[in-house]
């Protein structure tokens, strides 16, 4: 570690243990589209009116509901339609998706990597949805935790290349990668935290980023890990072949059995559809 | 074959209340046991995903209940946005004591635990696969099959976990929803209905039979009914479903066969459960399922294949974690020739509805329809103090006895507390008491106990004059 790293690495930990760091605002329409979803008296209409109110997610809901992925051989002409086509759960998930996407960090010379992760964690909120439902499991918080799991690392690369702007310091791409790793697991509580997001995705998210404890690995940080994992090897299965996927460790956790895995893995058309519609 | 040449004198597949107690049984007997899971949780369904959870919601549940009826103490109110997770706390804790004392228990009596999933080979061989995909073939002197069982889900339900539940899933909702349908009127239909419906849900039953729990007498399923309808729920009953689904937007829709549609955030089918044999592999074996999917076994719980038996939930009703238990314990005890007494039928039978139901021995129908002529005493909770005191007051207490008025057929109670009473009436039905032991004995005051006095004096006044 070179003395610039370690002195802005310094300051970066001290940032994040006093709470100094800027955990990005989780976007007022993502947070109304989730409490919306989860709201049971809620109905379309005010969905529709809260997506309206901003023309860009709007048109990045319609263009989605009109993929192939979700409405094949249908025409939608108004978000009522598609809301009702789709409902309000899928509505507010690409909401979400749309307004907490890549766009939210401002990471300059790194937009491309930042929608790397992104995407990543979209497809890893996919696969843990469909993991969670084949164990009969909670959907709800496998979805909203795989789609956080990894957010630490935007944010903490944008606190990174903040702090070294300020301090007028130029770092390498890989001693940015180095306090990236370092940091990007506290940063992910920290920011699921600030969002209050429910109890179980919380938990969920500190456990696994806290794989190196010595405590079991929970029911739905298993989720997160296998569906990251998916994730991996449907994006690029070059970085991971389909044997080590078997080996892994959670699947043991969540007792997936290799036919059940192969199952599972007879979904990858289904999850890349979506997540080509999601991130349309 | 010689006990050497085999990897296990006994080997028990699946760790719930049947498997537990016949390795428990069978290592006591001095044999060397093998019990296989193929989850990586120990304790089958019962723990994890039905009698210990629901039970936990329940506890949450009676004390919202309590809070609502003492607004004049509490002015309660659940949020909207209360997690389930919230409502089952305490889950992680009852489950972590409950699985220290099992894992004790069984390392204790040198019963290896094997995880992985088991499939015959031959009558003597099973193959466990490991979730790594290795295989290993024990041989084995005597197989116990206590597999369990799983949700029936019929075809036309479509249930996707997400919206449509089965009862193995039912508690893996975030939310409390703000309503529920729940499909049949079962055991565990019953049970989640009421518990839901204690919470605040609004939650409509539906099945096809004209009452819920049709095993049980009219007036006890009334009184559950009416307490249920007071609660605010809705049970619609005589009603064939025709098709259900999630609408694409808030709610799923339930189509009835006379038009009636109801409409709820979320619904539960609960359309029995099946046998968990689907991996066994049981032909090669030399088994086979029976016309109701389960595997029949004689009085001494042997399948007809001689070292092979089965408990608990594979064989089928009466599918309570108390017989079952009772069963695995026998069934170890029938392969190995250990003598033991005679099985009494007389198990009591308990249903953690809001309120409770349990029965022992007979009903009042199944007694007339075998006596004829029995004498029936009933004692409601309102007329006990303790009832009145507590407020428990939607309940009864009822007492079946032969003609003579003697002898006790069976005893059922509706209400709070009915599966800790019913336990008095068990105890004298086994002791073969007559309906007097109820009248001459001294129970404490207030109790709900006193309600077998009022119920037994009121069988003694119709007693034939001799």
């Amino acid at each position: 570690m070179s003395g610039q790293d370690q002195s802005l690495g310094d300051e970066l930990k001290r940032l994040i243990n006093t709470g100094g760091i800027e955990v990005p605002m989780l976007p007022e329409i993502a947070n109304k589209a989730l409490v919306l979803a989860q709201n049971p008296d809620s109905d379309a209409s005010e969905m529709a009116a809260l997506i309206q109110g901003d023309q860009s997610l709007a048109a990045h809901v319609m263009r989605i509901a009109n993929s192939v992925a979700f409405t094949p051989l249908s025409n939608l002409v108004s978000l009522q339609q598609a809301i009702a086509r789709l409902g309000m759960a899928t509505i507010s998930e690409i909401a979400l998706t749309a307004a907490i996407g890549a766009k939210m960090f401002n990471t300059p010379g790194y937009e491309e990597y930042v929608a790397g992760i992104w995407k990543h964690a979209l497809a890893t909120s996919l696969w843990s949805k469909e993991i969670a439902r084949h164990g009969r499991s909670n959907v709800e918080v496998a979805f909203l935790a795989g789609l956080l799991h990894s957010i630490g690392r935007p944010a903490v690369l944008q606190a990174i290349l903040d702090l070294a702007k300020k301090q007028n310091v130029s770092l390498s791409k890989g001693e940015v990668q180095h306090l990236e790793n370092s940091y990007c697991q506290q940063v992910s509580q920290a920011v699921v935290h600030s969002w209050k997001m429910p109890t179980l995705v919380i938990e969920a998210i500190s456990a696994y980023t806290d794989q190196n404890s010595d405590l079991p690995l929970g029911l739905q940080a298993a989720q997160i890990t296998v569906g990251s994992r998916f994730a991996t090897h449907m994006l690029k299965p070059e970085n991971l072949d389909k044997e080590i996927l078997l080996m892994l460790p959670a699947l043991d956790t969540l007792n997936l059995y290799q036919d059940e895995v192969e199952t599972l893995l007879g979904k990858t058309e289904m999850i890349k559809g979506r997540l080509e519609g999601l991130s349309s | 074959m010689s006990n050497e040449q085999f990897d296990y004198d006994v080997l028990v597949i699946g760790s719930g209340p049947a498997g537990q107690k016949s390795a428990i049984q069978a290592a006591k007997a001095g044999q060397r046991v093998g019990i296989v899971e193929r989850d990586s949780l120990f304790g089958g369904a019962c723990v994890h995903r039905g009698t210990i959870p629901s039970k936990t919601l329940r506890e949450n549940a009676l004390r919202v209940k309590h809070m609502r009826q003492n607004a004049a103490l509490a002015d309660f109110e659940l949020g909207e946005d209360t997690e389930m997770h919230t409502l089952i706390n305490r889950l992680d804790e009852v489950l972590k004591s409950h699985d220290d004392y099992m894992r004790k228990q069984i390392d204790r009596n040198n019963v290896q635990r094997i995880h992985g999933r088991a499939s015959f080979v031959d009558n003597h061989t099973v193959k466990i696969t490991k979730v790594s995909g290795e295989t290993v073939d024990l041989k084995v002197n005597t197989v116990i099959i206590a597999a369990g069982s799983y949700p029936r889900n019929p075809d036309n339900i479509p249930i996707d976990h997400e919206h449509l539940f089965d009862s193995d899933s039912i508690l893996s909702m975030l939310y409390l929803p703000s309503s529920l349908t729940v499909l049949g009127g079962g055991v565990i239909a019953s049970e989640y209905a009421s518990i839901f419906q204690a919470l605040g849900v609004k939650v409509t039953m539906i099945d096809r039979y004209p009452t819920p729990l049709g095993f049980l007498d009219s007036d006890m399923t009334d009184t559950f009914v009416g307490a249920f309808k007071n609660m605010g729920g809705t049970w619609m009953g005589s009603q064939k479903v025709a098709k259900v689904y999630w609408d694409g937007i808030s709610e799923v829709v339930t189509e009835c066969e006379d038009g009636t549609v109801v409409r709820s955030q979320k619904l539960l089918c609960a359309a029995g459960r099946l046998a968990n044999v689907k991996e066994l592999q049981l032909e090669n074996a030399g088994l086979a399922l029976n016309e109701r999917g389960l595997i029949s076994v004689d009085d001494n719980l042997c399948t007809n294949v001689s070292n092979i038996y089965a408990a608990g939930d594979v064989i089928g009703p009466p599918s309570l974690a108390s017989a079952s238990m009772e069963q695995g314990r026998r069934a170890a005890c029938n392969a190995l020739g250990v003598e033991i007494g005679s099985m009494s039928q007389l198990i009591p039978a308990g249903i953690y509805s809001i309120p409770e139901l349990s029965s022992v021995g007979l009903t009042e129908k199944q007694a007339r329809d075998q006596h004829v002529n029995v004498l029936v005493g009933t004692a409601q909770f309102s007329e006990v103090a303790r009832g009145q005191i507590s407020g428990n007051t939607e309940g009864m207490l009822k007492i079946v006895a032969d003609a003579e008025g003697k002898k006790i057929l069976g005893v059922m109670l509706v209400g709070e507390g009915s599966t800790e009473v019913v336990h008095i009436g068990h105890m004298a039905m086994l002791c073969d008491a007559d309906v007097d032991i109820f009248v001459e004995s001294t129970f404490n005051f207030p109790t709900l106990a006193e309600a077998y006095r009022v119920a037994a004096l009121e069988i003694l006044a119709q007693r034939p004059e001799s």
